[in-house]
C-alpha cells in the first residue's frame, strides 16, 4: 500500500471523527439529570471521546481494508466465501438448520431465556419470509408491514375472546382478515412505485395503529385486549390444575407439570408456521404467478407489453404477504395473551424491512441469517439496556459495509433448461 | 393480400403539441411495414397508441382477425397483448435483466400458464397436468432459442447477454405470446453489420414461417430497404410518403425531409 493512501485514509478518518463529534457531542455528551429542585446538565466528555475514537479507528480500518485492492481483503473474502458455501450447499445448510431448530429445545444448555429468544427470532423469520414475497419478489417496498401483523393479532384476539373458538379456527380467519387488508392497501397504491409506495405504506401502518388506539368500543383502545386464550395441545390445555373432569397436557401424558411445556409447544408452533411460509414461498416462486412477481419487480412496462396483468399480480403479492403477517400476528397474540397498539409501532416494520433487505432481497436463507444476526446481537447486548440499539445499528452498518447487496444476494433461476450440473 | 391493421385518421395531442396529425395507413398480413422519419416525427407515439400505452385523441385503429374487425381503442394496457395479440419491443431494451433467459420467455406465456396452473392451485398441488403444460412452455422457449442460437445460455441472466443477443431475445420473447401483429421499435439500434444481417434473417423468418405481420420503426436504412415490403414516411406527425422501399428511396419528399430543402 502506498504512503499516500495511508495519509489519505488518515485524513478521512479524522473527518469522520469530526462528524462523530458533532453528533455524539450534544446527544451523548450533555446528559440531563434531575437533582433536587430542577434539571442539571452533567457533561460526559469521556464517553464522547471514547465513541469518537472508536469511529476514527473503525473508519481507518475500513479505509485500509478497501485500499488493499489486489491483496486479500480480510472481511470481504470471509463473507463472500461464506455466501459461496451457503449457495453451493444450500440444501445441506437448510436441512442442518431445520434439524438444529427441531432438536434445539432439548439441548442441554437450552433454558427458558434461550427459548424465548428463539421464539422471537422465529417470529421475525416468519415475518421476514412473509414480507420477502412483497419486497423481495414483487419489489414493492412496504414500510407498513406491521399493520398486517397487527390486523392478524387483533383479529385473532377479538375472535378468540368473543366466540371462544379454538386456535386452529381463529388462525386461518386472522390470516384471511389480514389478506383482505392487504388487498385494501393494494388498491390505492397500484400506480405507485419506489419512494412513493414506501411513504403510502408507512402511512397505512400508522393509520392501522391509530385506529387501534382510538376505536375504543372494539379494540379497547390503548388498554389493549387481555385474556386471550392460550393455545392448547389438540384440546389439552397447559394448566397446572385442570378443571373437574378435564385433562391437561401433563396429566394426560403423565408428566411432571412444567411451564416449559407450553414454551416448547409455542416454539414448535412458530417453527411449523415459519416453515409453512417458507415452503409456500419456495413453491410459489416457481409458479407463473411467482415469476410474474419477479418480472414486475424487474420491469413493469415490459410486463404489460407481454399481457401480464399488473393489478392482479400486485394484489396477490400484497394479499399473500399480508396473510403470513396475519398468521404471525395470531401467534404473537396467543403467545402474549395480551396485545395493545404499543406492540405494533413503526420500529417493528423497520426491523422486518431491515431483515429482508440486509438478508439479501428475495433470499430465504438470507432472512434467517439476518434475523439471527440482528435480533441475536440485540439480545446478547441486552445488559447494556438502551445502548443495545447501538449494537443493532452497528450490525446493520457492518452488513452494509461488507455485503451491500445483502448477506446472500445470489438469485437462482426458478427453472433450469440444462439441469443442475453446472 | 389482406389488410391486417388499418389506422384511420389517428391524431394524438399532448397539450398544444400535435404529435400525430391525421395519420392513416394500412399494414398487410405477412408483410413487413416500416415506419421511418426523422427524429421526433412521431413514430414511437404511433406505436404507443397501437399498443395501448397512450389513448389517441381521435381516430381509429382496427386489427383484422379471421372474420371480425377488432378496434384497438377498446383495449388498454396489458389487454392489447393478452386479448388483441399485438406484441411490441422497446427502443431501449426492456428485458427482465435479473431473471434467466428461459424465465423471460416463460413470463411471456404467463396467461396460458396461469390458467394451466389453476391460478396457482394446481401448481401448488404439483398436478401432472400443470407440469406437462409447463414442459410445453419450456419447449416453445427452446424452439425460439434454437432459432436465435441462444439455447446454451438459457439459464444465464438476461442482463448478462451481449447487446445484440438481448435485442434478439426481446423479439422472440414478444413472439412467445403468438402475436398477430409484432411492433418492433428500432430493433437494429446499436447492432453491428453482422448482427443487423442476423436480425434481417430473423424478421424474414417470422414473416414467412410464422405468418405474423410486422410493423417496424427503424433508422438503419440497410435494414429498412433490405426487408420492408411497404414503407410509411412520417415527418412532424404527418404522413408524407407511402410506397415500396424502391419508391421511397427515390422520393423527392423523403429526401427533403431527411436532408432539408435547397434554398
Amino acid at each position: 500500500m502506498e504512503k499516500q493512501d495511508i495519509i489519505k485514509s488518515f485524513k478521512d478518518s479524522l473527518f469522520t471523527g469530526l462528524i462523530a463529534l458533532a453528533l455524539f457531542g450534544p446527544i451523548v455528551g450533555l446528559r440531563t439529570a434531575s437533582k433536587g429542585e430542577g434539571l442539571f446538565i452533567t457533561p460526559q466528555w469521556g464517553v464522547v471521546l471514547l465513541l469518537v475514537g472508536l469511529c476514527i479507528l473503525g473508519r481507518f480500518l475500513i479505509n485500509i481494508n478497501s485500499a488493499r485492492k489486489t491483496e486479500f481483503k480480510f472481511l470481504s473474502t470471509l463473507t463472500s466465501k461464506f455466501s459461496n458455501i451457503t449457495d453451493d450447499k444450500a440444501k445441506h445448510f437448510a436441512i442442518t438448520g431445520i434439524l438444529f431448530a427441531v432438536v434445539f429445545p432439548f439441548l442441554p444448555f437450552t433454558d427458558r431465556y434461550f427459548m424465548d429468544v428463539a421464539i422471537m427470532i422465529l417470529t421475525y423469520i416468519m415475518l421476514g419470509w412473509g414480507l420477502n414475497i412483497v419486497v423481495g419478489l414483487a419489489g414493492l417496498l412496504d414500510l407498513g408491514y406491521v399493520a398486517f401483523y397487527a390486523v392478524g393479532a387483533y383479529s385473532y384476539a377479538l375472535i378468540a375472546t368473543t366466540f371462544g373458538w379454538s386456535f386452529w379456527i381463529c388462525l386461518p380467519l386472522a390470516g384471511l382478515f389480514a389478506a383482505f387488508f392487504g388487498i385494501l392497501l393494494g388498491f390505492p397504491v397500484l400506480r405507485l412505485r419506489g419512494d412513493y409506495l414506501a411513504i403510502v405504506t408507512l402511512g397505512f401502518g400508522e393509520i392501522i395503529r391509530i385506529i387501534l388506539i382510538n376505536w375504543y368500543e372494539v379494540t379497547n383502545g390503548p388498554d389493549g385486549i387481555t385474556g386471550i386464550p392460550r393455545p392448547s395441545f389438540f384440546g389439552l390445555p397447559f394448566k397446572r390444575s385442570p378443571d373437574e373432569g378435564e385433562m391437561s397436557f401433563h396429566t394426560f401424558f403423565g408428566l411432571e407439570y412444567s411451564t416449559m411445556h407450553r414454551i416448547i409447544f409455542l416454539y414448535y408452533l412458530i417453527l411449523v408456521l415459519a416453515l409453512i411460509t417458507n415452503y409456500f414461498t419456495l413453491k410459489i416462486r416457481k409458479l407463473p404467478v411467482g415469476r410474474a412477481w419477479e418480472a414486475l419487480r424487474e420491469d413493469e412496462i415490459a410486463c404489460k407489453s407481454l399481457g401480464v396483468n399488473p393489478t392482479n399480480t400486485k394484489l396477490t403479492a400484497f394479499a399473500i404477504g399480508a396473510m403470513f403477517g396475519g398468521f404471525a400476528g395470531s401467534f404473537f397474540a396467543t403467545r402474549q395473551a395480551f396485545i395493545s397498539p404499543e406492540s405494533f409501532t413503526f420500529i417493528e416494520s423497520a426491523i422486518i424491512v431491515a431483515i429482508v433487505v440486509l438478508g439479501g432481497m428475495g433470499s430465504q436463507t438470507g432472512v434467517v441469517l439476518a434475523s439471527i444476526f440482528l435480533i441475536g446481537i440485540t439480545e446478547i447486548f441486552r445488559d447494556l439496556e438502551q445502548y443495545r440499539m447501538i449494537a443493532f445499528g452497528g450490525a446493520m452498518v457492518l452488513i452494509m459495509v461488507f455485503k451491500p447487496k445483502g448477506i446472500l444476494a445470489n438469485r437462482k433461476p426458478t427453472i433450469l433448461m440444462h439441469g443442475d450440473n453446472k | 393480400m389482406t389488410n391486417l391493421l388499418s389506422v384511420e385518421k389517428l391524431t394524438m395531442k399532448f397539450g398544444g403539441l400535435v404529435a400525430i396529425d391525421d395519420l392513416s395507413f394500412d399494414a398487410k398480413n405477412n408483410q413487413i411495414t416500416s415506419i421511418i422519419g426523422p427524429n421526433g416525427a412521431g413514430k414511437t407515439t404511433v406505436f404507443n397508441c397501437l399498443t395501448g400505452f397512450y389513448k389517441p385523441t381521435t381516430g381509429q385503429m382496427y386489427l383484422h382477425q379471421a372474420e371480425k374487425k377488432v378496434s384497438l381503442r377498446k383495449y388498454t394496457d396489458f389487454k392489447i397483448a393478452h386479448v388483441a395479440k399485438v406484441a411490441r419491443t422497446f427502443q431501449n431494451i426492456r428485458l427482465f435483466p435479473a431473471m434467466s433467459v428461459l424465465e423471460n420467455l416463460l413470463v411471456a406465456q404467463h396467461n396460458e400458464l396461469m390458467v394451466a396452473s389453476g391460478y396457482s392451485l394446481y401448481g401448488l398441488l404439483n398436478l401432472k397436468s400443470y407440469r406437462e403444460r409447463e414442459q410445453l412452455a419450456v419447449n416453445k422457449a427452446k424452439y425460439w432459442l434454437d432459432i436465435i442460437g441462444l439455447t446454451h445460455r438459457a439459464d444465464d441472466n438476461a442482463g448478462d447477454l451481449p447487446y445484440g443477443d438481448q435485442r434478439k431475445l426481446e423479439i422472440v420473447r414478444a413472439m412467445c405470446i403468438e402475436p398477430k401483429l409484432l411492433c418492433l421499435d428500432e430493433p437494429a439500434a446499436g447492432l453491428n453489420p453482422k448482427e443487423s444481417a442476423e436480425l434481417n434473417k430473423l424478421l424474414k423468418f417470422i414473416k414467412t414461417e410464422k405468418k405474423t405481420g410486422i410493423l417496424l420503426i427503424e433508422h438503419d436504412m440497410s435494414v429498412v430497404m433490405g426487408i420492408s415490403d411497404h414503407v410509411v414516411v412520417l415527418n412532424y406527425g404527418k404522413k408524407i410518403f407511402e410506397g415500396t422501399a424502391e419508391q421511397t428511396k427515390n422520393s423527392k419528399e423523403v429526401i427533403e425531409a431527411y436532408l432539408g430543402v435547397d434554398e
